[in-house]
Protein backbone atom coordinates (compact mmCIF):
# COMPACT_ATOMS: atom_id res chain seq x y z
CA UNK A 1 0.00 0.00 0.00
CA UNK A 2 1.09 3.53 -1.10
CA UNK A 3 1.69 6.03 1.61
CA UNK A 4 -2.06 7.30 2.98
CA UNK A 5 -3.10 10.73 0.93
CA UNK A 6 -5.58 10.84 3.30
CA UNK A 7 -5.59 9.51 6.90
CA UNK A 8 -9.29 9.63 8.83
CA UNK A 9 -9.51 8.61 12.45
CA UNK A 10 -12.17 8.27 14.35
CA UNK A 11 -14.35 10.47 12.70
CA UNK A 12 -17.99 10.68 14.21
CA UNK A 13 -20.95 13.43 13.68
CA UNK A 14 -23.79 13.63 15.83
CA UNK A 15 -26.54 15.63 14.58
CA UNK A 16 -28.20 17.15 18.04
CA UNK A 17 -32.15 16.74 18.64
CA UNK A 18 -34.14 14.77 20.59
CA UNK A 19 -32.86 12.17 20.10
CA UNK A 20 -29.44 13.19 18.50
CA UNK A 21 -28.69 11.45 15.63
CA UNK A 22 -25.41 9.54 14.80
CA UNK A 23 -24.82 10.00 11.58
CA UNK A 24 -21.05 8.74 11.48
CA UNK A 25 -20.17 6.69 14.06
CA UNK A 26 -15.84 6.23 15.02
CA UNK A 27 -14.59 5.93 11.19
CA UNK A 28 -11.31 5.09 10.53
CA UNK A 29 -9.94 5.21 7.21
CA UNK A 30 -6.88 6.23 4.48
CA UNK A 31 -6.58 6.47 1.30
CA UNK A 32 -3.18 5.55 -0.82
CA UNK A 33 -1.99 7.49 -3.83
CA UNK A 34 -3.50 6.25 -7.03
CA UNK A 35 -5.89 4.28 -4.86
CA UNK A 36 -9.66 4.01 -5.65
CA UNK A 37 -11.80 3.76 -2.73
CA UNK A 38 -15.62 2.76 -2.76
CA UNK A 39 -17.53 3.92 -0.32
CA UNK A 40 -21.11 1.51 -0.28
CA UNK A 41 -23.83 1.44 2.33
CA UNK A 42 -27.53 1.89 2.04
CA UNK A 43 -29.37 5.23 2.15
CA UNK A 44 -28.76 7.03 5.59
CA UNK A 45 -25.37 5.15 6.06
CA UNK A 46 -23.35 8.02 6.55
CA UNK A 47 -21.59 7.80 3.41
CA UNK A 48 -22.59 11.71 2.01
CA UNK A 49 -21.74 13.06 5.76
CA UNK A 50 -18.88 11.63 5.90
CA UNK A 51 -17.94 13.08 2.13
CA UNK A 52 -19.27 16.51 3.30
CA UNK A 53 -17.11 16.55 6.45
CA UNK A 54 -13.81 15.43 3.95
CA UNK A 55 -14.52 18.42 2.45
CA UNK A 56 -15.06 20.64 5.29
CA UNK A 57 -18.46 21.75 4.66
CA UNK A 58 -19.45 20.12 7.56
CA UNK A 59 -17.52 19.99 10.95
CA UNK A 60 -17.07 16.69 12.99
CA UNK A 61 -17.97 16.52 16.44
CA UNK A 62 -14.72 14.71 16.76
CA UNK A 63 -11.75 12.62 15.33
CA UNK A 64 -9.48 14.02 12.90
CA UNK A 65 -9.17 14.35 9.03
CA UNK A 66 -5.86 14.98 7.53
CA UNK A 67 -4.93 15.48 3.31
CA UNK A 68 -0.76 14.95 2.23
CA UNK A 69 0.02 14.84 6.63
CA UNK A 70 -1.99 18.21 7.01
CA UNK A 71 -4.91 18.79 9.27
CA UNK A 72 -8.04 19.74 7.45
CA UNK A 73 -8.92 21.88 9.39
CA UNK A 74 -5.87 24.10 10.14
CA UNK A 75 -4.69 24.11 6.38
CA UNK A 76 -8.49 23.91 4.30
CA UNK A 77 -7.59 26.11 1.92
CA UNK A 78 -3.99 24.62 1.03
CA UNK A 79 -5.58 21.15 1.48
CA UNK A 80 -8.77 21.82 -0.80
CA UNK A 81 -6.79 23.34 -3.98
CA UNK A 82 -5.73 19.64 -4.70
CA UNK A 83 -9.08 17.91 -4.01
CA UNK A 84 -11.96 17.76 -6.70
CA UNK A 85 -15.75 17.11 -5.95
CA UNK A 86 -18.87 16.40 -7.72
CA UNK A 87 -22.14 15.11 -7.17
CA UNK A 88 -24.88 14.50 -9.21
CA UNK A 89 -26.77 16.33 -6.59
CA UNK A 90 -24.79 19.42 -6.29
CA UNK A 91 -25.64 21.30 -9.02
CA UNK A 92 -23.69 24.20 -10.60
CA UNK A 93 -25.26 27.90 -11.36
CA UNK A 94 -28.51 27.14 -13.43
CA UNK A 95 -28.47 30.72 -15.61
CA UNK A 96 -24.71 30.27 -16.04
CA UNK A 97 -23.67 28.25 -19.10
CA UNK A 98 -21.28 25.20 -19.23
CA UNK A 99 -18.25 27.38 -19.70
CA UNK A 100 -18.90 29.81 -17.85
CA UNK A 101 -19.40 27.55 -14.71
CA UNK A 102 -16.31 25.61 -15.65
CA UNK A 103 -14.34 29.34 -16.08
CA UNK A 104 -15.02 29.83 -12.49
CA UNK A 105 -14.23 26.70 -10.83
CA UNK A 106 -11.07 26.76 -12.94
CA UNK A 107 -10.00 29.88 -11.63
CA UNK A 108 -10.91 28.69 -8.10
CA UNK A 109 -9.09 26.13 -8.43
CA UNK A 110 -6.25 28.15 -9.44
CA UNK A 111 -5.12 27.05 -12.61
CA UNK A 112 -3.07 29.08 -14.63
CA UNK A 113 -4.60 31.72 -17.09
CA UNK A 114 -2.68 30.32 -20.11
CA UNK A 115 -3.98 26.62 -19.14
CA UNK A 116 -7.63 27.21 -17.97
CA UNK A 117 -9.33 27.59 -21.70
CA UNK A 118 -7.48 24.46 -23.26
CA UNK A 119 -8.39 22.43 -19.72
CA UNK A 120 -12.03 23.31 -20.18
CA UNK A 121 -12.00 22.31 -23.92
CA UNK A 122 -10.20 18.98 -23.32
CA UNK A 123 -12.48 18.44 -20.80
CA UNK A 124 -15.68 19.23 -22.43
CA UNK A 125 -13.90 17.05 -25.26
CA UNK A 126 -13.74 13.63 -23.12
CA UNK A 127 -16.71 14.12 -21.76
CA UNK A 128 -18.66 14.67 -24.97
CA UNK A 129 -20.13 17.38 -24.18
CA UNK A 130 -18.51 20.53 -26.42
CA UNK A 131 -21.55 20.24 -28.43
CA UNK A 132 -23.84 22.68 -25.07
CA UNK A 133 -20.94 24.29 -23.56
CA UNK A 134 -22.34 27.81 -24.61
CA UNK A 135 -25.73 26.00 -23.40
CA UNK A 136 -26.89 27.14 -19.90
CA UNK A 137 -26.85 24.78 -17.09
CA UNK A 138 -30.77 24.86 -17.01
CA UNK A 139 -31.08 23.59 -20.59
CA UNK A 140 -29.27 20.71 -19.67
CA UNK A 141 -30.82 16.89 -19.52
CA UNK A 142 -30.09 15.44 -16.24
CA UNK A 143 -26.98 13.64 -17.74
CA UNK A 144 -25.21 16.62 -19.63
CA UNK A 145 -25.09 18.03 -16.06
CA UNK A 146 -23.77 15.29 -14.39
CA UNK A 147 -21.02 15.59 -17.80
CA UNK A 148 -20.20 18.90 -16.66
CA UNK A 149 -19.84 17.94 -13.32
CA UNK A 150 -17.56 15.33 -13.63
CA UNK A 151 -15.59 17.75 -16.09
CA UNK A 152 -15.81 20.25 -12.99
CA UNK A 153 -13.92 17.86 -10.69
CA UNK A 154 -10.82 17.28 -13.01
CA UNK A 155 -10.61 20.69 -13.96
CA UNK A 156 -8.07 21.94 -11.18
CA UNK A 157 -6.08 19.04 -11.79
CA UNK A 158 -6.84 17.56 -8.21
CA UNK A 159 -4.92 14.80 -6.49
CA UNK A 160 -7.37 13.75 -4.81
CA UNK A 161 -11.16 13.21 -6.54
CA UNK A 162 -14.14 12.97 -3.97
CA UNK A 163 -17.06 11.42 -6.12
CA UNK A 164 -20.15 11.32 -4.96
CA UNK A 165 -22.60 9.12 -7.90
CA UNK A 166 -20.60 10.41 -10.49
CA UNK A 167 -22.52 8.15 -13.34
CA UNK A 168 -26.10 8.79 -11.75
CA UNK A 169 -28.54 9.48 -14.59
CA UNK A 170 -26.33 8.71 -17.54
CA UNK A 171 -26.55 6.66 -20.69
CA UNK A 172 -24.42 3.56 -19.86
CA UNK A 173 -22.84 4.74 -23.07
CA UNK A 174 -21.45 8.01 -21.22
CA UNK A 175 -21.22 5.98 -18.23
CA UNK A 176 -18.57 3.63 -19.80
CA UNK A 177 -16.95 6.73 -20.84
CA UNK A 178 -16.50 8.08 -17.47
CA UNK A 179 -15.54 4.87 -16.02
CA UNK A 180 -12.78 4.99 -18.45
CA UNK A 181 -11.58 8.29 -18.19
CA UNK A 182 -11.35 7.60 -14.25
CA UNK A 183 -9.56 4.78 -14.49
CA UNK A 184 -7.12 6.87 -16.98
CA UNK A 185 -7.11 9.46 -14.54
CA UNK A 186 -5.65 7.04 -12.03
CA UNK A 187 -3.35 5.77 -14.11
CA UNK A 188 -1.86 8.38 -15.77
CA UNK A 189 -1.99 10.90 -13.42
CA UNK A 190 -1.91 8.97 -10.03
CA UNK A 191 -5.30 10.71 -9.02
CA UNK A 192 -6.72 8.55 -5.97
CA UNK A 193 -10.96 8.62 -5.24
CA UNK A 194 -13.25 8.12 -3.06
CA UNK A 195 -16.49 7.38 -4.87
CA UNK A 196 -19.67 6.65 -3.62
CA UNK A 197 -22.15 4.93 -6.44
CA UNK A 198 -25.22 2.22 -6.29
CA UNK A 199 -24.22 0.74 -9.28
CA UNK A 200 -22.55 -2.12 -7.76
CA UNK A 201 -20.96 -3.83 -11.37
CA UNK A 202 -19.50 -0.41 -11.78
CA UNK A 203 -17.79 -0.29 -8.21
CA UNK A 204 -16.52 -3.75 -8.70
CA UNK A 205 -15.13 -2.34 -11.94
CA UNK A 206 -13.49 0.82 -11.25
CA UNK A 207 -12.40 0.20 -6.93
CA UNK A 208 -9.44 -1.22 -5.34
CA UNK A 209 -11.15 -1.31 -2.31
CA UNK A 210 -14.60 -1.13 -0.76
CA UNK A 211 -15.62 0.62 2.89
CA UNK A 212 -18.78 -0.61 3.70
CA UNK A 213 -21.14 1.45 6.23
CA UNK A 214 -24.09 0.88 8.05
CA UNK A 215 -25.59 3.08 10.15
CA UNK A 216 -22.63 5.43 10.53
CA UNK A 217 -20.16 2.57 10.98
CA UNK A 218 -17.62 0.94 8.55
CA UNK A 219 -18.63 -3.07 8.82
CA UNK A 220 -16.23 -4.02 5.88
CA UNK A 221 -13.10 -3.02 3.66
CA UNK A 222 -11.69 -5.17 1.26
CA UNK A 223 -11.51 -5.43 -2.37
CA UNK A 224 -14.88 -5.91 -3.96
CA UNK A 225 -14.03 -9.53 -4.79
CA UNK A 226 -13.11 -10.51 -1.65
CA UNK A 227 -16.22 -9.09 -0.09
CA UNK A 228 -18.08 -11.06 -2.50
CA UNK A 229 -16.75 -14.24 -1.78
CA UNK A 230 -17.14 -13.70 1.61
CA UNK A 231 -21.15 -14.72 0.79
CA UNK A 232 -20.70 -18.17 1.04
CA UNK A 233 -22.33 -20.84 -1.66
CA UNK A 234 -23.33 -20.18 -4.97
CA UNK A 235 -26.35 -19.23 -6.80
CA UNK A 236 -28.66 -21.44 -8.82
CA UNK A 237 -31.22 -19.65 -11.03
CA UNK A 238 -33.38 -20.94 -13.35
CA UNK A 239 -36.81 -20.49 -15.45
CA UNK A 240 -39.13 -23.60 -16.22
CA UNK A 241 -41.47 -22.25 -18.32
CA UNK A 242 -45.45 -23.67 -17.58
CA UNK A 243 -44.33 -25.55 -14.78
CA UNK A 244 -45.51 -24.03 -12.11
CA UNK A 245 -46.98 -26.37 -10.20
CA UNK A 246 -43.94 -28.98 -10.56
CA UNK A 247 -41.52 -26.08 -9.92
CA UNK A 248 -43.53 -25.68 -6.42
CA UNK A 249 -43.43 -29.28 -5.98
CA UNK A 250 -39.58 -29.58 -6.45
CA UNK A 251 -39.10 -26.79 -4.33
CA UNK A 252 -40.85 -28.70 -1.41
CA UNK A 253 -38.62 -31.41 -1.76
CA UNK A 254 -35.78 -30.52 -2.67
CA UNK A 255 -34.92 -26.62 -1.83
CA UNK A 256 -37.31 -25.51 0.65
CA UNK A 257 -35.10 -22.63 1.01
CA UNK A 258 -35.34 -21.19 -2.20
CA UNK A 259 -37.37 -17.59 -3.39
CA UNK A 260 -39.59 -18.19 -6.36
CA UNK A 261 -39.70 -15.01 -8.04
CA UNK A 262 -42.76 -15.52 -10.06
CA UNK A 263 -44.76 -18.87 -11.44
CA UNK A 264 -41.90 -20.51 -13.43
CA UNK A 265 -39.02 -18.75 -12.03
CA UNK A 266 -36.77 -19.55 -9.06
CA UNK A 267 -33.35 -18.56 -7.23
CA UNK A 268 -31.58 -21.38 -5.01
CA UNK A 269 -28.54 -20.43 -2.82
CA UNK A 270 -26.46 -23.72 -2.23
CA UNK A 271 -22.91 -24.91 -0.98
CA UNK A 272 -20.79 -25.16 -4.46
CA UNK A 273 -20.11 -28.62 -3.74
CA UNK A 274 -24.05 -29.22 -3.77
CA UNK A 275 -24.46 -27.61 -6.99
CA UNK A 276 -24.48 -30.69 -9.19
CA UNK A 277 -26.86 -32.98 -7.04
CA UNK A 278 -29.35 -29.88 -7.13
CA UNK A 279 -29.42 -29.70 -11.11
CA UNK A 280 -29.57 -33.26 -11.14
CA UNK A 281 -32.46 -33.09 -8.75
CA UNK A 282 -34.48 -30.74 -11.38
CA UNK A 283 -33.56 -32.76 -14.39
CA UNK A 284 -35.55 -36.09 -12.19
CA UNK A 285 -38.30 -34.19 -11.46
CA UNK A 286 -38.86 -33.60 -14.81
CA UNK A 287 -38.99 -29.95 -15.05
CA UNK A 288 -37.40 -28.22 -18.14
CA UNK A 289 -35.62 -25.35 -18.22
CA UNK A 290 -35.61 -22.58 -20.54
CA UNK A 291 -33.09 -20.82 -18.38
CA UNK A 292 -30.28 -21.83 -15.90
CA UNK A 293 -27.52 -19.83 -14.61
CA UNK A 294 -25.04 -20.64 -11.63
CA UNK A 295 -23.21 -17.79 -10.26
CA UNK A 296 -20.74 -16.90 -7.37
CA UNK A 297 -21.78 -14.23 -5.17
CA UNK A 298 -21.24 -10.65 -6.45
CA UNK A 299 -21.15 -7.37 -4.72
CA UNK A 300 -24.70 -6.50 -4.83
CA UNK A 301 -25.20 -9.71 -2.69
CA UNK A 302 -22.81 -8.72 -0.23
CA UNK A 303 -24.25 -5.39 -0.19
CA UNK A 304 -27.79 -7.14 0.36
CA UNK A 305 -26.53 -9.76 2.92
CA UNK A 306 -25.10 -6.43 4.67
CA UNK A 307 -28.24 -4.51 4.30
CA UNK A 308 -30.85 -7.76 5.47
CA UNK A 309 -32.20 -7.90 1.99
CA UNK A 310 -31.14 -10.89 1.13
CA UNK A 311 -32.88 -14.26 2.48
CA UNK A 312 -31.76 -16.86 0.93
CA UNK A 313 -28.21 -17.84 1.45
CA UNK A 314 -27.64 -21.50 2.35
CA UNK A 315 -29.23 -22.36 6.13
CA UNK A 316 -31.46 -19.56 5.96
CA UNK A 317 -34.96 -19.82 5.22
CA UNK A 318 -36.74 -18.67 2.47
CA UNK A 319 -38.65 -15.64 1.43
CA UNK A 320 -42.91 -16.25 0.90
CA UNK A 321 -43.71 -16.37 -2.76
CA UNK B 1 -66.91 24.88 -11.94
CA UNK B 2 -66.12 22.75 -8.73
CA UNK B 3 -66.38 24.86 -4.87
CA UNK B 4 -63.54 22.03 -3.79
CA UNK B 5 -60.82 22.41 -6.11
CA UNK B 6 -61.65 26.29 -5.30
CA UNK B 7 -61.57 25.73 -1.79
CA UNK B 8 -58.03 22.97 -2.74
CA UNK B 9 -56.25 26.03 -4.35
CA UNK B 10 -57.56 28.54 -0.95
CA UNK B 11 -55.45 25.80 1.29
CA UNK B 12 -52.86 25.63 -1.01
CA UNK B 13 -52.32 29.23 -0.87
CA UNK B 14 -53.23 29.83 3.00
CA UNK B 15 -51.05 26.79 4.45
CA UNK B 16 -47.87 28.24 2.55
CA UNK B 17 -48.62 31.89 4.00
CA UNK B 18 -48.65 30.68 7.46
CA UNK B 19 -45.59 28.62 6.81
CA UNK B 20 -43.86 31.73 4.78
CA UNK B 21 -42.14 34.87 6.54
CA UNK B 22 -42.14 35.91 2.90
CA UNK B 23 -45.33 36.21 2.53
CA UNK B 24 -46.63 37.18 6.03
CA UNK B 25 -43.70 40.02 6.17
CA UNK B 26 -44.97 40.97 2.57
CA UNK B 27 -48.48 41.78 4.32
CA UNK B 28 -47.63 43.68 7.19
CA UNK B 29 -44.04 44.85 7.13
CA UNK B 30 -44.00 47.10 4.05
CA UNK B 31 -47.54 48.55 4.68
CA UNK B 32 -46.14 50.09 8.42
CA UNK B 33 -43.06 51.00 6.57
CA UNK B 34 -44.42 53.06 3.94
CA UNK B 35 -47.02 54.29 6.65
CA UNK B 36 -44.02 55.62 8.81
CA UNK B 37 -41.75 57.06 6.01
CA UNK B 38 -44.42 59.08 4.42
CA UNK B 39 -45.74 59.75 7.49
CA UNK B 40 -43.19 61.37 8.95
CA UNK B 41 -42.14 63.31 5.91
CA UNK B 42 -45.52 64.76 5.90
CA UNK B 43 -45.41 65.57 9.41
CA UNK B 44 -42.19 67.58 8.80
CA UNK B 45 -43.25 69.31 5.53
CA UNK B 46 -46.70 70.38 7.25
CA UNK B 47 -44.78 72.04 10.30
CA UNK B 48 -42.94 74.40 7.91
CA UNK B 49 -43.59 77.94 7.16
CA UNK B 50 -47.00 77.89 4.88
CA UNK B 51 -45.89 73.93 4.67
CA UNK B 52 -43.41 74.79 1.92
CA UNK B 53 -39.56 73.39 2.13
CA UNK B 54 -36.83 75.13 0.31
CA UNK B 55 -35.78 71.90 -2.23
CA UNK B 56 -37.96 69.64 -1.02
CA UNK B 57 -38.07 67.97 -4.41
CA UNK B 58 -34.26 67.65 -4.47
CA UNK B 59 -34.21 66.61 -0.72
CA UNK B 60 -36.86 63.80 -1.60
CA UNK B 61 -35.35 62.93 -4.66
CA UNK B 62 -31.79 62.74 -2.90
CA UNK B 63 -32.88 60.94 -0.51
CA UNK B 64 -34.53 58.30 -2.62
CA UNK B 65 -31.01 57.67 -5.06
CA UNK B 66 -29.11 57.55 -2.27
CA UNK B 67 -30.81 55.53 0.02
CA UNK B 68 -30.50 52.83 -3.23
CA UNK B 69 -26.74 52.59 -2.00
CA UNK B 70 -27.59 51.62 1.29
CA UNK B 71 -30.59 49.03 -0.36
CA UNK B 72 -28.37 47.70 -2.93
CA UNK B 73 -25.21 47.36 -1.00
CA UNK B 74 -27.19 45.43 1.37
CA UNK B 75 -29.52 43.67 -1.19
CA UNK B 76 -26.35 42.45 -3.39
CA UNK B 77 -24.48 40.35 -0.46
CA UNK B 78 -27.51 38.41 0.63
CA UNK B 79 -29.00 37.99 -2.55
CA UNK B 80 -25.66 36.59 -4.01
CA UNK B 81 -25.59 34.22 -1.10
CA UNK B 82 -29.21 33.37 -1.68
CA UNK B 83 -28.25 32.73 -5.14
CA UNK B 84 -25.87 30.19 -4.23
CA UNK B 85 -28.65 28.18 -1.87
CA UNK B 86 -31.33 28.43 -4.75
CA UNK B 87 -28.54 27.54 -7.52
CA UNK B 88 -27.71 24.56 -4.94
CA UNK B 89 -24.16 26.04 -5.21
CA UNK B 90 -23.03 26.68 -1.64
CA UNK B 91 -21.44 22.95 -1.36
CA UNK B 92 -19.57 23.65 -4.52
CA UNK B 93 -18.02 26.50 -3.91
CA UNK B 94 -16.44 26.21 -0.89
CA UNK B 95 -15.50 22.18 -1.46
CA UNK B 96 -12.80 24.34 -3.23
CA UNK B 97 -9.93 26.13 -1.42
CA UNK B 98 -12.24 29.76 -1.88
CA UNK B 99 -12.31 31.32 1.67
CA UNK B 100 -15.22 32.87 3.60
CA UNK B 101 -13.46 36.48 3.33
CA UNK B 102 -12.56 35.91 0.01
CA UNK B 103 -16.29 35.03 -0.57
CA UNK B 104 -17.16 38.27 1.23
CA UNK B 105 -14.51 40.53 -0.81
CA UNK B 106 -16.00 38.84 -4.12
CA UNK B 107 -19.29 39.96 -3.13
CA UNK B 108 -18.84 43.53 -2.07
CA UNK B 109 -16.46 44.36 -5.39
CA UNK B 110 -19.86 42.70 -7.62
CA UNK B 111 -21.44 45.32 -5.12
CA UNK B 112 -19.32 48.24 -5.97
CA UNK B 113 -19.81 47.61 -9.57
CA UNK B 114 -23.60 47.63 -9.10
CA UNK B 115 -23.59 50.59 -7.39
CA UNK B 116 -22.17 52.68 -9.76
CA UNK B 117 -24.79 51.26 -12.19
CA UNK B 118 -27.67 52.29 -9.60
CA UNK B 119 -26.07 55.88 -8.78
CA UNK B 120 -25.88 56.83 -13.02
CA UNK B 121 -29.25 55.22 -13.89
CA UNK B 122 -30.67 56.93 -10.35
CA UNK B 123 -29.16 60.51 -11.11
CA UNK B 124 -30.08 60.54 -14.74
CA UNK B 125 -33.67 59.54 -13.83
CA UNK B 126 -33.95 62.68 -11.98
CA UNK B 127 -32.26 65.24 -13.98
CA UNK B 128 -34.32 63.80 -17.44
CA UNK B 129 -37.99 63.43 -15.32
CA UNK B 130 -37.16 66.53 -13.12
CA UNK B 131 -34.72 68.24 -14.25
CA UNK B 132 -32.89 68.14 -10.72
CA UNK B 133 -29.16 68.15 -10.40
CA UNK B 134 -28.04 65.78 -7.97
CA UNK B 135 -24.35 66.88 -8.70
CA UNK B 136 -25.16 69.76 -6.65
CA UNK B 137 -23.73 67.99 -3.63
CA UNK B 138 -20.37 68.62 -6.03
CA UNK B 139 -17.34 66.03 -4.81
CA UNK B 140 -18.30 66.09 -0.77
CA UNK B 141 -21.20 63.75 -2.52
CA UNK B 142 -18.20 60.85 -2.78
CA UNK B 143 -17.23 60.35 0.98
CA UNK B 144 -21.03 60.59 1.69
CA UNK B 145 -21.58 57.61 -0.91
CA UNK B 146 -18.59 55.58 0.57
CA UNK B 147 -19.97 55.93 3.72
CA UNK B 148 -23.74 54.93 2.74
CA UNK B 149 -21.68 51.25 0.66
CA UNK B 150 -20.35 50.55 3.61
CA UNK B 151 -23.67 51.40 5.56
CA UNK B 152 -25.08 48.97 2.76
CA UNK B 153 -22.24 46.46 3.55
CA UNK B 154 -22.25 45.96 7.24
CA UNK B 155 -26.32 45.27 6.82
CA UNK B 156 -25.69 43.19 4.49
CA UNK B 157 -23.58 40.81 6.08
CA UNK B 158 -25.61 40.75 9.08
CA UNK B 159 -28.21 39.77 7.54
CA UNK B 160 -26.37 37.24 5.60
CA UNK B 161 -25.14 36.11 8.64
CA UNK B 162 -28.41 35.01 9.59
CA UNK B 163 -29.66 33.41 6.19
CA UNK B 164 -26.43 31.55 6.26
CA UNK B 165 -27.19 30.06 9.61
CA UNK B 166 -30.94 29.72 9.62
CA UNK B 167 -31.28 29.06 5.82
CA UNK B 168 -33.35 30.01 3.05
CA UNK B 169 -36.61 29.80 5.18
CA UNK B 170 -35.48 34.08 6.43
CA UNK B 171 -34.57 34.85 3.02
CA UNK B 172 -36.82 37.92 3.20
CA UNK B 173 -34.45 39.37 5.43
CA UNK B 174 -32.43 40.28 2.02
CA UNK B 175 -35.39 42.67 1.36
CA UNK B 176 -36.05 43.42 4.47
CA UNK B 177 -33.13 44.39 6.90
CA UNK B 178 -32.08 47.19 5.04
CA UNK B 179 -35.16 49.19 5.19
CA UNK B 180 -35.41 48.36 8.74
CA UNK B 181 -32.97 51.51 9.01
CA UNK B 182 -34.91 53.81 6.96
CA UNK B 183 -37.16 55.38 9.19
CA UNK B 184 -34.28 56.11 11.96
CA UNK B 185 -32.28 57.20 9.19
CA UNK B 186 -33.42 60.48 8.59
CA UNK B 187 -33.45 59.53 4.35
CA UNK B 188 -36.77 62.07 3.75
CA UNK B 189 -36.77 64.39 6.85
CA UNK B 190 -34.42 65.76 9.67
CA UNK B 191 -33.54 63.90 12.17
CA UNK B 192 -35.60 66.21 15.26
CA UNK B 193 -39.34 65.09 13.32
CA UNK B 194 -38.31 61.55 15.23
CA UNK B 195 -39.73 61.02 18.62
CA UNK B 196 -36.92 61.11 21.46
CA UNK B 197 -36.40 57.44 21.59
CA UNK B 198 -36.41 57.24 17.93
CA UNK B 199 -33.52 60.02 17.69
CA UNK B 200 -31.48 58.02 20.07
CA UNK B 201 -31.10 55.04 17.76
CA UNK B 202 -30.72 57.25 14.95
CA UNK B 203 -27.47 58.94 16.32
CA UNK B 204 -26.36 55.27 16.79
CA UNK B 205 -26.58 55.22 12.52
CA UNK B 206 -24.25 55.89 10.49
CA UNK B 207 -26.67 56.57 7.29
CA UNK B 208 -28.01 59.29 9.94
CA UNK B 209 -25.26 61.72 9.58
CA UNK B 210 -24.95 60.99 6.11
CA UNK B 211 -28.47 62.31 5.17
CA UNK B 212 -28.51 65.29 7.57
CA UNK B 213 -25.30 65.90 5.78
CA UNK B 214 -26.69 66.05 2.44
CA UNK B 215 -29.14 68.18 3.50
CA UNK B 216 -26.95 70.59 5.18
CA UNK B 217 -24.80 70.63 1.95
CA UNK B 218 -28.08 71.66 -0.40
CA UNK B 219 -29.59 74.17 2.03
CA UNK B 220 -26.28 76.30 2.51
CA UNK B 221 -23.87 74.79 0.34
CA UNK B 222 -20.95 74.12 2.89
CA UNK B 223 -20.42 69.75 3.64
CA UNK B 224 -20.02 68.88 7.45
CA UNK B 225 -17.28 66.97 7.80
CA UNK B 226 -17.39 66.23 11.24
CA UNK B 227 -20.42 64.13 10.02
CA UNK B 228 -19.14 62.49 7.45
CA UNK B 229 -16.21 61.42 10.13
CA UNK B 230 -18.74 60.11 12.52
CA UNK B 231 -20.31 58.47 10.22
CA UNK B 232 -17.26 56.82 8.40
CA UNK B 233 -16.15 55.78 12.10
CA UNK B 234 -19.19 54.21 12.83
CA UNK B 235 -19.37 52.54 9.77
CA UNK B 236 -16.17 51.15 9.82
CA UNK B 237 -17.07 49.94 12.82
CA UNK B 238 -20.19 48.24 12.29
CA UNK B 239 -18.65 46.80 9.33
CA UNK B 240 -15.97 45.29 11.27
CA UNK B 241 -18.61 43.43 13.74
CA UNK B 242 -21.01 42.39 10.88
CA UNK B 243 -17.85 40.70 9.42
CA UNK B 244 -17.40 38.91 12.49
CA UNK B 245 -20.89 38.09 12.48
CA UNK B 246 -20.63 36.41 10.04
CA UNK B 247 -17.54 34.92 10.33
CA UNK B 248 -19.52 33.48 13.17
CA UNK B 249 -22.73 32.19 11.90
CA UNK B 250 -20.67 30.88 8.90
CA UNK B 251 -19.07 28.81 11.62
CA UNK B 252 -21.99 28.12 13.47
CA UNK B 253 -23.90 26.70 9.86
CA UNK B 254 -20.87 24.20 9.18
CA UNK B 255 -21.62 22.08 12.12
CA UNK B 256 -25.12 21.64 10.66
CA UNK B 257 -23.51 21.48 7.48
CA UNK B 258 -23.37 23.73 4.07
CA UNK B 259 -25.57 21.38 2.15
CA UNK B 260 -29.23 22.48 2.32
Amino acid sequence: MSAALLQVQSLRKVFPGKPPVVAVDDISFSLGAGEILGLLGPNGAGKTTTIQMLLSTLRSTSGSISYFGMDLERHRSEILKYVGYGSAYAALVWRLSVEENLEIYARLACVPWRERAQRVTALLERFDASSFRKKQMSELSAGQRTRVVLCKVFVGYPKIALLDEPTASLDPDVAHEVRAFVKHQRREYGVSMLYTCHNMAEVEEVCDEVLFLTKGKIIARDTPQALASSIAGTRVRFTASGQGEKLLLWIARHAPGAVVKDEESAEVWTEDEQVPALIESLIKEGLQFSRLSVERASLEDFFLQMTKKQPASPGEAGEAP
Amino acid sequence: MSFQRIWAIVLRYCYYFLRSWDRLTDSVYWPILDITLWGLASKWILTQQEGKVPHLALILLTGVVFWQVVWRGSYEISVNLLEEFWNDNLVNLFATSLTKYEWMAGVMLVGLVKLFLTLVVGIATVWLFYSLNIFVLGWSMLPFVASLLMSGWFVGFFSSGLIIRYGEKIQTLAWVMGWMLAPFSAVFYPLNVLPEWAQVIARCLPTTYVFEGMRQIIANGSPPWDYVLISLGLNVLYLGASVAFFSYMFEQRRWRGLAK
